[in-house]
């Protein structure tokens, strides 16, 4: 293989793994409020860009690093007040009531967020510590030459692997991860044996949103900061969460690294690519009406 | 439906007179004798019943381009204002037949709609306009594919167009229509302006790869730098279509650094090239050396909301404009005075033209004598006039595309801003003369005054 040619593989592959990157956190919040609550969450994207605001508002009046902390925790409470507020409404409804309630509180969120910044982007500059670009081939033997990535975007990969691994450390070790993981699979059994399953699903769905707050921290300077970001962004999540099975963590996870990937490979073929991630959606559904790694039964 | 102006309440001194009308047209030859009551019969939202007449404001409230439409919708506001009352614009514009008390005798009104900036939802809001408001004149943008749109709707029933913020070359091209009219400049006028310059500044032996907002507006100006910049020597590496409103541009940045192209030209506008630049800044072309050469990024189309979106990232990118509140002229002084004074903030380039566009149509009303849409597009046909911007603007009869100097722009470094809104240099003033083209570069059909 030529140089070049590695060259640009390895560029393509990692501009797939970041764009996987951000599709995968929203992805994980919406398939594990779906997997625990059944509730398919169309305001998820609507929260991310929540988050994504209210850290340009933290980061420009103190500094970014206070708006990693902050802004998730913000967004825990506002996931927390959601569900008790409104969505535990809702959960023995059809899921096109969950969709339509979902889907006009995300206008709202959208329309309240351009009445009050505009409708334009507003500038997120980065900190200082992660402007740039790293050189690849520096630390990449194998690459010819002058090789350039984003060092943000790369910080974007680690906080996304970060993020996985942290809530699958909470599901797999902890009390907690247990009673949610049983509660995903019988809800109705952890009631008869008096599991107070909803005032932790009401924490899930607070965890949820606390990932989009994450995810709005790290990817609103890539995404840009702008009030219909969230209704862009929920699409190929959502695409994500279907491909990898409703409810599926590891499955919403392969299935942002696919899609990731084929949107970067097919970048220069403008008419494949913008069909690219639907093409998948339905070859997958067509095989495998479940998703890849989606439970028997749900969404089938 | 133009025919509900007849039939419904027909009384039996209107019969008569559509009567005649209707004779008048079997008998007359064709063309028309102005102000002639038999030829001016009821056509598309004419007559003007009452005291006053309806214009329909259609902008974009909501989608993408929101904050365009906004500022549009004030430069409409303060237009209305001065038609009735007098001020601004009616003050330096000439040849002007403008009393400032209303047009033609009639106080101005005006609704408002919402473009969606999607060519559909624009389609409802104007036809909403001109059939429940009877609207006599509908003006809007942004976006060339919600201008070509409203255009076709113009024509068909019979209501004056008056565009806005469109760019593409197809509105004045190939889509041309008898009944729309475009003031702000084009995409071909913008390579024109700006190739010179780009050669200049960085060099006759450049490799440019294009990234290009995929629908009319985007291909025509892709077409058009690619014409220009190669005219000055330069090669075209590659282009990719983009989504509109795109999110991330990693994807096809990626492919840019990937190739030996060593200048990056964003066909985007609006959010789509505020994250576009953005990225491309964060992917360190504004920094890097390619083929010996330091990388450079240019945005054709400049606008100071897009300026403002894009932060730190503008500082020396170039691009072109049709307007800036920093011009001297009377014309323009006149209206940034108006418009600051009124709102407490300078005016966009999209408020500029959706403001001269509603003083241009009054003034050929008052031009034709009447309302009657073909006496006024004729009025509007070949009409020169200064004093609504630098240097004289001509309305070419054969396109319907106002010629004027347009300018070529510079984003400021932070540290020379002198205030939020001081973001742009001008670089250069193109005049009118140097960006003129034949008519029938892009063909194309204006179509009959009249429904046949």
């Amino acid at each position: 293989m030529s140089g070049s040619l590695v060259n640009a593989l390895t560029l393509q592959v990692i501009t797939g793994l970041q764009l996987g990157a951000i599709y995968a956190l929203i992805a994980l919040g919406l398939t594990l409020i779906f997997g625990t609550l059944g509730v398919v969450n169309f305001a998820h994207g609507a929260l991310y860009i929540l988050a994504s605001y209210a850290a340009v508002l933290v980061a420009g009046h103190t500094n970014f690093v206070l708006a990693v902390v902050l802004v998730p925790v913000f967004l825990f409470l506002v996931g927390i007040v959601m569900e008790r507020g409104l969505i535990r409404f809702f959960y023995d409804r059809p899921h096109t009531d969950q969709i339509l309630v979902t889907f006009g509180l995300a206008i709202v969120i959208q329309e309240a967020l351009k009445w009050a910044f505009g409708a334009n982007n507003i500038p997120f500059p980065l900190p200082p510590w992660g402007n740039g670009v790293v050189f690849l081939h520096e630390y990449l033997p194998f690459l010819e030459g002058f090789v350039v990535f984003p060092k943000w975007r790369l910080i974007l990969v680690g906080v996304s692997l970060l993020v996985v691994v942290g809530l699958f450390l909470l599901l797999q070790f902890t009390t907690f991860g247990l009673t949610v993981r049983a509660g995903m699979r019988e809800p109705d059994m952890m009631r008869f044996l008096g599991v107070d399953v909803t005032k932790r699903f009401a924490v899930v769905f607070g965890l949820g949103a606390l990932i989009a707050g994450v995810a709005g921290v790290f990817g609103g300077p890539i995404t840009q900061v702008s009030p219909e970001v969230g209704m862009a962004i929920l699409v190929p999540s959502f695409l994500v969460v279907v491909i990898g099975g409703m409810g599926s963590l590891p499955g919403a996870l392969v299935a942002a690294l696919i899609l990731g990937l084929a949107l970067s490979f097919s970048a220069e073929y403008a008419a494949v690519q913008q069909i690219v991630v639907y093409l998948i959606a339905v070859v997958v559904l067509l095989v495998r009406p479940r998703g890849l790694m989606g439970k028997k039964g749900v969404f089938e | 439906m133009p025919g509900k102006l007849i039939i419904p309440a027909a009384t039996r001194r209107r019969i008569l007179k559509t009567g005649t009308a209707l004779g008048g047209l079997a008998l007359a030859p064709l063309g028309f004798v102005r102000g002639a009551w038999a030829e001016e019969g009821p056509l598309g939202t004419f007559p003007v019943k009452g005291d006053t007449v309806k214009f329909g404001f259609c902008v974009p409230q909501t989608g993408a381009y929101a904050d365009e439409g906004a500022d549009e919708l004030r430069a409409y506001q303060l237009a209305v204002k001065h038609l009735n009352e007098g001020g601004g614009v009616l003050e330096t514009l000439k040849p002007s037949k403008l009393t400032g008390q209303g047009v033609l005798g009639k106080k101005v009104d005006y609704v408002t709609g919402d473009t969606q900036t999607n060519p559909d939802a624009a389609r409802t809001a104007a036809q909403r306009m001109i059939e429940r408001d009877g609207v006599i004149m509908f003006s809007g943008g942004s976006s060339s594919a919600v201008a070509i749109a409203q255009q076709y709707l113009a024509q068909e029933k019979s209501v004056v167009f008056m565009c806005a913020l469109t760019h593409s070359n197809d509105t004045t091209g190939k889509d041309r229509r008898r009944y729309g009219f475009r003031h702000f400049f084009n995409a071909y006028m913008s390579g024109v302006a700006l190739g010179p310059i780009l050669a200049e500044d960085y060099g006759k032996d450049r490799r440019a790869y294009h990234l290009t907002a995929d629908y009319t507006w985007g291909h025509t100006q892709y077409d058009s730098m690619k014409q220009a910049t190669e005219k000055q020597g330069w090669t075209t590496v590659n282009n990719i279509m983009t989504p509109l409103g795109s999110t991330d541009y990693s994807q096809f940045l990626t492919a840019v650094l990937n190739s030996d192209a060593d200048v990056l030209v964003l066909n985007h506008y609006g959010k789509d090239m505020v994250n576009s630049l953005t990225q491309a800044s964060q992917f360190g072309m504004r920094d890097i050396d390619k083929n010996g050469k330091k990388m450079q990024i240019v945005v054709p189309l400049y606008s100071e909301l897009m300026a403002k979106g894009a932060g730190d990232n503008i500082e020396g990118v170039l691009g072109t404009a049709n307007f800036n509140e920093k011009l001297d002229d009377a014309g323009s002084q006149a209206f940034i005075k108006t418009f600051t004074d009124e709102y407490g903030f300078p005016p966009s380039q999209a408020a500029h033209t959706a403001y001269v566009q509603t003083l241009l149509y009054a003034n050929a009303c008052e031009t034709a004598g009447t309302f009657y849409p073909p006496e006024v597009i004729k009025a509007l046909e070949g009409f020169e006039c200064e004093g609504i911007g630098p240097g004289k603007a001509l309305y070419r009869a054969e396109d319907h595309q106002n010629f004027h100097d347009i300018l070529v722009v510079k984003g400021k470094a932070p540290s020379e801003r002198k205030d939020q809104y001081d973001l742009l240099e001008i670089v250069k003033h193109v005049p009118r003369a140097e960006i003129e083209y034949p008519a029938d570069t892009f063909p194309g059909e204006l179509g009959p005054y009249k429904p046949a």
